[in-house]
């Protein structure tokens, strides 16, 4: 499956391992990742939030540029908060005819067009993972089944929130997915007060505590609820729950140590590769205990 | 017809007993709502059961709960639909509810009697901490105000609140932060900020950006979206209040809510894509590189973000060569164009899917006959 | 012990005008709801409210419609006050804040009402009610001089030696706690008794309490038949459909597709009288031109999409929540539905009831200018112009009267009275399956259309069920939020309101707006042309009558 690829700002950022680790799960799944290497970052709510035509615009440029990829399935994204965030453009995109031609208007000078149309997607991995590809192949790809390694999942606002926009009206698990996959890899889903809460990331700079006492707190509730490590499809909440985390912890007043895994780094040990070329060597909260039962298991 | 069990979290302030759960099995058709079942149970089998409700048709806000994990009007969710979530097994269900419709009361509200939370100690007092009501200028004229239609239709959707609480008991950061001023009363602040009689926007929106627990405590989790009955969107209206506080007034507050946009805004027009090593420090500075490393409190909240960045650094996750240079997107002159062309007009545009609605007209595009050009309204 | 000039029960829109225009005046000024006031039901109020604003338009064209609609019932002299005054209330909410919807200079903007000549009925989208009654607690919120006292239950009026007014009890539902409030005048604003009759589109709290506490105490009532029964509400629960679909262009079929309004309305159609488009519909249903569920259908996709999310979006929630239906892309099957009191407690135009110092607007009261129909839209009008003036009136009256002291016998008796249902042990039946039986027995003999026999029934029923009240228990034997207990105190008000509609609905032997008797078919203006009242007379009620005040439309044959 062939598929525009959106990789984000933050998964060649601060979070390079996200990338990386996506670019080594893709031709495992048959993906074959055609890199969107010209477009522009999604606005993650705050250029939205600053003035909406602009945001429309620049998501407009890169869906435009994802039509023009030939023979792509649609658009892929390894962000919740990119999806999130284009969604909510898209959804206005596609509701006002003259709101269209207006954005499309700003693009023509580079020659681009967003065209609505009923069959495009932009869809996160997870979203594809589990509606375009399958579970059932996910399964017979699996080589290593991460049994015993009990997982909490952690989805990020922008995939869960608001449901109207975000099509669970066809695809109404699309906030038990996650699940489904920790299940599907041989690993065992942790339920936990916080999977579906806020990492807290977007005030980070604007209210600390705030921010961090939501990590905190759901980091906490993972780690009663006998959590090997969290994994999240989010690199933004990435960075709050495992960048932050030892200034979680202060916020929380208790000493948190848990792991937290990007999406495909999980999928990538499923399906064979070593957490070193995963990149979790790069995460703040060192990863051993995890890389530990990996290692047992493949020694079975 | 069906059987519905309900699962009602009971609360008697006077036993001196903790809350407890407690079963109930009704009759009712499907389309019947919770609020239905919920009588259904007083009726017949426990009078003591205590909520709010009056209209049972999602107007009067009385009866906010939180059914199967999630806040909602107990009189618009209907029993089939709420079973139907039980079945599927709701999120975050405090009680394991075995394919039973939970029902409890809201969050971020005590309790005061099985249902009955005490609005007046959370809800009502952050509506009055926003000066809930207008403060227009001098004496009103002898006719009415002249106002541009659009506005009025604008404020509608906030002035639609019913002053339920849903939102009040979904918000994510109120639940860190109890002193939040919360969604619903950002709501009623921007149905004055929004309103064009009112003579105070500054000083509202100075004062909402000023507050620590003002419009830049928001973390912008849907949830407050989610919930809503009647499609306020209190979260979208924080962001207008934002856009207002910035774009409108310059307000630079202390929170660095105006830094944090500008510094983001300006990133991508400068590179395309974000700059993360640059986002703190500009955003210390009201935007500006410079002063967020030179003026005294930037720095001081530079120094106390840097144990992150440090660590972000020694684990390689970032490299000293990406903090001091990141690339430009190949055609960034394609973006900064797009700037221009935006923001080098004096109107934002607004498309308000409240008011449109929100699916769109048409079909696909290829579908549609080419129409000549028409802007959007503004 | 709290102590007013001014004590307002109930907080709804008549309710806190009073409570507002009392303290402009300067008086002291309590309010009393059984609910927090936004949750009042003006909240369901979602077409507009009328005003004779635009210079084209006139207060006397304002005033011969709503003559019209009332079938020449209403009284003239406080219909033209209503709607003389109209416009200025109208500005004044404005300038208070309701956010109006805007024509395209941004002036008031209006929409098409039922029984109306002009289009003059101001809007917000479809929750007009709502609007106002939000902006009007902005300002009780503003004004923290007005005392608000938020759930508290009225269980009695008290009165002087003289028979002037004293106070109240009410009891705090929070903590059960019970109070004497002396007041020097108590203006009723409690409301109508939509919840005698199921279904209903009134709300749960629509128990008719004010009228029952005024006819305990002596006051008169007038006019208690006229029960409106709205033209579109859902089958079933009984929810309101606004008359604004129409106004924005709905039509009405039967289910044989035939626009049937043409025989009844040929010129207003869909947008004759509320009376004689139920009326209509009921025929249809009756005549088995109904669907199967005993409705007809409203069309609301006439209505251009953009148009309807402006304008009617609460009926696209109705619609989807409440039916399963999308009415921007099909019909909604509809019938008629209680919905609200024409008559209550007999006030002259300043609100004041014969007895010193009691006071009653809006639903609660009869002043009358909605007669035998009231027009869309001018329910809230009446809630503002009267309330008002009730307010302003209560106030001058307060200034130079003493405050009164009750006796506190009173608050001991009606503790006593709410600890004895509360200990009493279960015998008869529950308090739901009696008002469940008075709902559908008055839907049944009460409705649209009325005859002899089955009033008669009716009024059986409501005595035997009367009886039963006395017997029933409760199970909630706490102080807090002990709701069970006030529903007991509830389905007493209820009854008394049940006798007097079914009293006066057998008294009043012609068909005259809402009232239209299968045995008395035409209207009678030569024996009827007068309001009945009903007074406390021990077991049966005293029936008196007045006279309709006409001052310059004199009765006509009515058509729309």
């Amino acid at each position: 499956m062939r598929v525009a690829y959106w990789p984000g700002c933050v998964s060649r950022g601060f979070t390079p391992e996200l990338h990386g680790s996506m670019e080594l799960v893709a031709p495992l799944l048959d993906i074959e990742l055609i890199e969107l290497d010209r477009a522009n970052c999604c606005g993650a709510g705050v250029i939205a939030e600053h003035n909406q035509e602009l945001v429309d615009t620049l998501n407009a440029r890169t869906f435009a540029m994802a039509q023009r990829v030939a023979g792509s399935a649609g658009m892929m994204n390894i962000c919740s908060t990119c999806q999130g965030a284009q969604s909510e453009c898209q959804q206005r995109l596609d509701a006002d005819d003259d709101y269209r031609r207006l954005i499309n208007q700003h693009l023509r000078p580079e020659g681009l067009e967003y065209k609505r149309g009923d069959d495009w997607t932009n869809k996160n991995l997870l979203w594809l993972l589990v509606e375009e590809i399958g579970l059932e192949k996910l399964r017979e790809r699996v080589v290593r089944p991460l049994e015993g390694l009990r997982v909490a999942p952690f989805y990020g606002c922008y995939i869960v929130r608001p449901t109207g926009r975000l099509g669970y009206g066809e695809f109404p698990d699309r906030d038990r997915y996650l699940e489904w996959v920790i299940d599907a890899v041989g690993a065992t889903p942790v339920e936990y007060a916080g999977s579906h809460k806020c990492c807290g990331f977007p005030v980070i700079t604007m209210n600390k505590a705030t921010s961090l006492r939501q990590a905190g707190r759901h980091l906490a509730d993972a780690i009663d609820a006998d959590a090997d490590c969290l994994v999240t499809p989010c690199p933004l909440c990435h960075l709050n729950l495992d960048l932050q985390q030892p200034d979680a912890a202060k916020f929380v007043e208790r000493p948190l140590d848990i792991p937290v895994l990007h999406f495909p780094q999980m999928i990538g040990l499923a399906l064979g590769l070593e957490p070193k070329e995963l990149g979790m060597g790069k995460h703040v909260v060192r990863t051993r205990d995890v890389e530990r039962k990996v290692a047992a298991l493949a020694a079975v | 017809m069906p059987d519905y069990t309900l699962k009602i979290r009971r609360y008697d302030p006077e036993s001196g007993d903790a809350a407890y759960w407690q079963d109930f099995t009704v009759d009712l058709a499907p389309e019947r709502s919770v609020l239905d079942g919920i009588l259904r149970a007083r009726d017949q089998e426990d009078g003591s059961l205590s909520i709010r409700c009056s209209c049972q048709a999602a107007i009067c806000g009385s009866c906010g709960v939180r059914i199967n994990g999630k806040s909602a009007l107990a009189c618009n969710t209907k029993l089939s639909d709420a079973a139907e979530r039980a079945q599927r097994g709701g999120i975050n269900n405090e009680a394991t509810s075995n394919g039973a419709i939970v029902v409890e009361p809201m969050g971020n509200m005590p309790v005061l009697k099985d249902l009955i939370v005490d609005m007046d100690a959370v809800h009502w007092k952050k509506i009055q901490r926003v000066v809930p009501w207008l403060l227009p200028e001098g004496e009103p004229p002898e006719r009415e105000y002249i106002v541009d239609a659009e506005a009025m239709i604008d404020v509608t959707q906030s002035m639609a609140c019913i002053q339920c609480g849903a939102c009040v008991s979904a918000c994510l950061s109120m639940e860190v932060d109890p002193e939040f001023i919360g969604p619903a009363a950002l709501a009623k602040a921007y149905r004055f900020v929004g309103d064009p009689r009112d003579a105070h926007h500054e000083d509202r929106l100075r004062d909402l950006a000023e507050d620590p627990h003002g419009i830049y405590d928001c973390t912008h989790c849907f949830a407050c979206i989610e919930v809503c009955p009647k499609d306020v969107a209190p979260m979208s209206q924080i962001m207008r209040l934002r856009r207002r506080a910035t774009g409108d007034y310059a307000i630079k507050d202390s929170n660095n809510g105006y830094g944090h946009e500008k510094a983001f805004v300006d990133i991508v027009e400068r590179w395309g894509t974000l700059h993360e090593a640059q986002l703190l420090p500009r955003s210390f500075g009201d935007g500006s590189l410079v002063k967020g490393q030179t003026r005294p409190a930037a720095v001081k909240q530079l120094i106390d973000s840097a144990p992150a960045a440090l660590r972000g650094l020694a684990r390689g996750k970032v490299s000293p060569r990406k903090v001091l240079i990141h690339p430009k997107l190949p055609d960034q002159k394609e973006v900064r164009r797009i700037y221009e062309e935006i923001e080098g007009r004096d109107e934002r545009i607004e498309l308000n899917l409240y008011i449109v609605g929100e699916e769109g007209e048409g079909g696909a595009d290829d579908k549609e006959p080419v129409q000549g050009e028409s802007g959007a309204e503004s | 012990m709290p102590q007013h000039d001014v004590l307002v029960i109930g907080a709804g829109l008549a309710g806190m005008r009073a409570a507002l225009a009392a303290a402009e005046e300067g008086a002291s000024v309590g309010v009393i709801s059984k609910v927090h006031p936004v949750r009042s039901h003006s909240n369901a109020a979602q077409g507009g409210i009328n005003a004779a604003l635009n210079p084209e338009d006139s207060w006397e064209s304002h005033a011969f419609d709503t003559i019209k609609g009332s079938d020449y019932l209403g009284d003239q002299d406080a219909i033209e006050i209503m709607c003389r005054e109209a416009p200025q209330e109208l500005l004044h909410l404005e300038h208070l804040g309701v956010t109006f919807h805007r024509n395209e200079e941004g002036k008031l903007g209006t929409r098409a009402f039922g029984g109306a000549s002009a289009a003059r009925t101001y809007y917000v989208a479809d929750i007009t009610g709502q609007a106002i009654l939000h902006v009007l607690y902005e300002q009780l919120m503003k004004h923290s001089e007005v005392f608000r006292y938020e759930e508290w239950f009225t269980t009695a009026l008290l009165q002087q030696d003289d028979g002037a007014m004293a106070g109240v009890v009410g009891r705090n539902i929070r903590d059960g706690s019970m109070e004497l409030f002396p007041a020097k005048t108590v203006i009723l604003a409690s409301g109508g008794n939509g919840q005698v009759y199921n279904p209903t589109t009134n709300a749960l709290v629509c128990t008719g309490d004010g009228i029952a506490l005024a006819y305990r105490i002596g006051a008169p009532l007038m006019d208690m038949e006229m029960v409106q029964y709205h033209p579109t509400t859902l089958a079933g629960n009984g929810l309101l459909i606004t008359e604004g679909a129409r106004g924005e262009g709905a039509h009405l079929y039967n289910a044989e597709g035939e626009r049937f309004m043409e025989k009844y309305a040929p010129n207003k159609m869909e947008l004759a009288s509320r009376d004689v488009v139920s009326r209509a519909e009921q025929t249809e249903i009756n005549e088995g031109r109904g669907f199967p569920d005993g409705t007809v259908s409203l069309d609301i996709t006439k209505v251009p999409r953009k148009r309807i999310h402006e304008a009617l979006r609460e009926i696209i929630n109705v619609g989807r929540d409440f039916a399963g239906v999308d009415i921007t892309r099909e019909p909604i099957h509809i019938k008629p539905g209680n919905h609200y009191t024409m008559g209550g407690v007999k006030t002259d135009f300043e609100g004041r009831t014969p007895i010193a110092g009691l006071y009653a607007a809006g639903e609660v009261a009869c002043v009358s200018v909605h007669g035998g129909n009231r027009l869309g839209a001018n329910s809230l009008l009446d809630t503002l112009i009267f309330g008002r003036r009730a307010g302003q009136d209560a106030a001058r009256y307060a200034s130079d009267t003493g405050m009164p002291k009750p006796s506190y016998a009173s608050l001991s008796a009606e503790q006593g009275a709410i600890e004895a249902i509360i200990r009493r042990e279960r015998t008869g039946r529950r308090v739901s399956e009696i008002k469940a039986e008075l709902g559908a027995t008055m839907d049944k003999y009460a409705a649209v259309f009325r005859e002899e026999d089955g009033l008669r029934t009716a009024l059986e029923i409501v005595k035997r069920l009367q009886q039963e009240a006395t017997t029933t228990a409760t199970d909630d034997k706490g102080s807090v939020f002990n709701q069970d207990a006030l529903g007991a105190l509830e389905l007493g008000y209820m009854l008394d309101n049940a006798e007097l509609i079914v009293m006066g609905a057998l008294e009043r032997k012609e068909s005259r707006g809402a009232q239209f008797r299968t045995d008395y078919p035409a209207r009678d203006d030569e024996h009827w042309l007068k309001h009945i009242n009903l007074s406390v007379n021990g077991e049966i009620p005293e029936v008196s009558y007045s006279d309709v005040t006409i001052t310059q439309w004199q009765p006509e044959a009515r058509t729309y």
